[in-house]
């Protein structure tokens, strides 16, 4: 019996389910290692005081924390786990990033395969941005090669558990990718096959490779009819693509988060992480130049559209999240005992 | 040329935590006289420090603490786990201390001082 105007006592299996809900606001990694000894501290606490709504709010920020810090994009950077945490976003945000700028490039690169760009902002957008993503292309491989030979090894040396799956999933994706990007690419008109056109500023070969990879980055999503008279089989490429590209990073992102890579290789690729980032700032810049200065140009080749726009907003985010993460890449030794007892 | 510390600057281990080094002392420094789990924690230093630590905060501070190898779990047959100071805290939490005391040496000094608050 509860005194008058109390509450009454929750059931144990309703503190259980509290304890669970909880609980779901930090990430896996947390859990399985704090998960059970901190339930046990919540139910001690539901117990004495059923509710609360400031330990909700504060374990869901402290929830939330370990999520960003899962992410290494919070928390101090006191490991090389999180400094690999922190390569693993940087390598998921360029993923995104160059999702949306390679659509943005190959669409102008494309256009420039027809005629020249009426306007200096759309030549120099499109020089600055070609720049970029030749740098980003040049990273990409530098930043592989010691990520690549270390898997190599591990698998030599029979510790590839937990990595084959992620290596498989990077390759059938990568090969995926490549073959639907050629097979589509190829279907461009005036840019298929002519890899060294007699204009343009990129190989007609690349550019409609770079189109065909990216043709999900549309806005034909939101015009039903004009989509329903593409053939079937360029739909279902835009439809697959994605998953294409979202395999490609999770298996590369989960590669990176695995691989037990050295302090002197994780320095490096944090090396090579800023100036993948320093690269795309030059690339969103290019893409800015030509969103909000160049005109339409000849036939309209390089007009812009609310997907422009769009793009430009999902590539500053993924951008800042990109800087953010590499910003906190600095592995820290842990501290030693110097001989107090 | 000397550059002057800034406020807020410390440069024992505990400085590096930010906004976790008011939790972190005050979970040090309960653990400084034997090992405790969570729960045991957090009615320790209320009863020491008046200050009640969420669960969040708490667990925030232990894996930080633990992460920096300023304290470790001890093994366990249940599911609360106990903590225990390591030799890299006790000398993290003397420092920190020692600053912190004469921090209100000079403050205390300076109080009876000007306005004759003994």
């Amino acid at each position: 019996m509860t005194a008058a105007g109390d509450a009454p006592a929750p059931a144990p299996g309703s503190l259980e389910r509290q304890t669970r809900r909880l609980l779901r606001w930090y990430p896996g990694s947390w859990r399985e290692r704090y998960g059970e000894e901190f339930a046990e501290l919540l139910l001690a606490e539901l117990a004495e005081q059923p509710r609360a709504w400031r330990r909700t709010v504060n374990v869901a920020r402290c929830g939330i924390t370990a999520r960003l810090a899962a992410a290494g994009l919070a928390g101090p950077p006191a490991s090389t786990a999180g400094a690999r945490a922190s390569l693993g976003t940087l390598t998921c945000s360029l993923a995104v990033f160059l999702t949306f700028g390679t659509a943005m490039w190959a669409q102008l690169a494309v256009g420039w395969q027809w005629a020249p760009p009426a306007t200096t902002a759309t030549a120099v957008a499109m020089l600055v941005m070609s720049g970029s993503l030749l740098l980003l292309a040049v990273l990409a491989l530098l930043a592989a090669v010691p990520v690549g030979w270390v898997a190599i090894t591990a698998g030599f040396r029979q510790q590839a558990r937990g990595l084959r799956a992620p290596a498989l999933l990077t390759g059938a994706a990568s090969l995926v990718l490549v073959v639907g990007g050629r097979h589509f690419g190829n279907g461009w008109p005036g840019t298929g096959g002519h890899w060294w056109p007699h204009q343009g500023l990129a190989p007609g070969g690349i550019a409609a490779f770079g189109w065909a990879s990216t043709l999900s980055v549309t806005s034909y999503w939101a015009h039903a009819a004009a989509l329903a008279s593409f053939p079937p089989a360029e739909v279902a490429w835009m439809a697959a693509s994605p998953a294409a590209l979202l395999s490609l990073a999770t298996g590369a992102v989960r590669l990176v988060r695995r691989l037990e890579l050295s302090p002197r290789v994780l320095a490096y690729e944090t090396r090579i992480g800023r100036a993948a980032a320093a690269g795309m700032t030059a690339f969103l810049a290019g893409a800015l130049c030509w969103v909000t200065q160049a005109g339409p140009g000849p036939h309209g080749l390089f007009r812009t559209g609310d997907i422009d726009a769009a793009g430009l907003a999902v590539m500053a985010a993924a951008l800042a999240t990109g800087w953010l993460a590499i910003s906190r890449a600095r592995p820290i030794p842990p501290v030693r005992a110097a001989g107090h007892q | 040329m000397a550059t002057s510390r800034q406020p807020g600057d410390d440069p024992s281990p505990l400085g590096s935590l930010g906004r976790s080094a008011g939790p972190a002392t005050l979970i040090l420094s309960s653990l400084a006289d034997g090992a405790k789990h969570g729960y045991a924690l957090t009615k320790d230093i209320e009863a020491f420090a008046g200050v009640r630590l969420a669960p969040g905060t708490l667990y925030e501070a232990l894996s930080r603490l633990e992460g920096q190898g300023l304290i470790e779990a001890l093994a366990s047959d249940d599911r609360r786990r106990p903590y225990r100071l390591t030799a890299a805290g006790a000398e993290a939490l003397h420092a920190h201390l020692q600053a912190q005391r004469h921090v209100a040496d000079v403050g205390l000094r300076r109080l009876a001082g000007s306005w004759g608050v003994a």
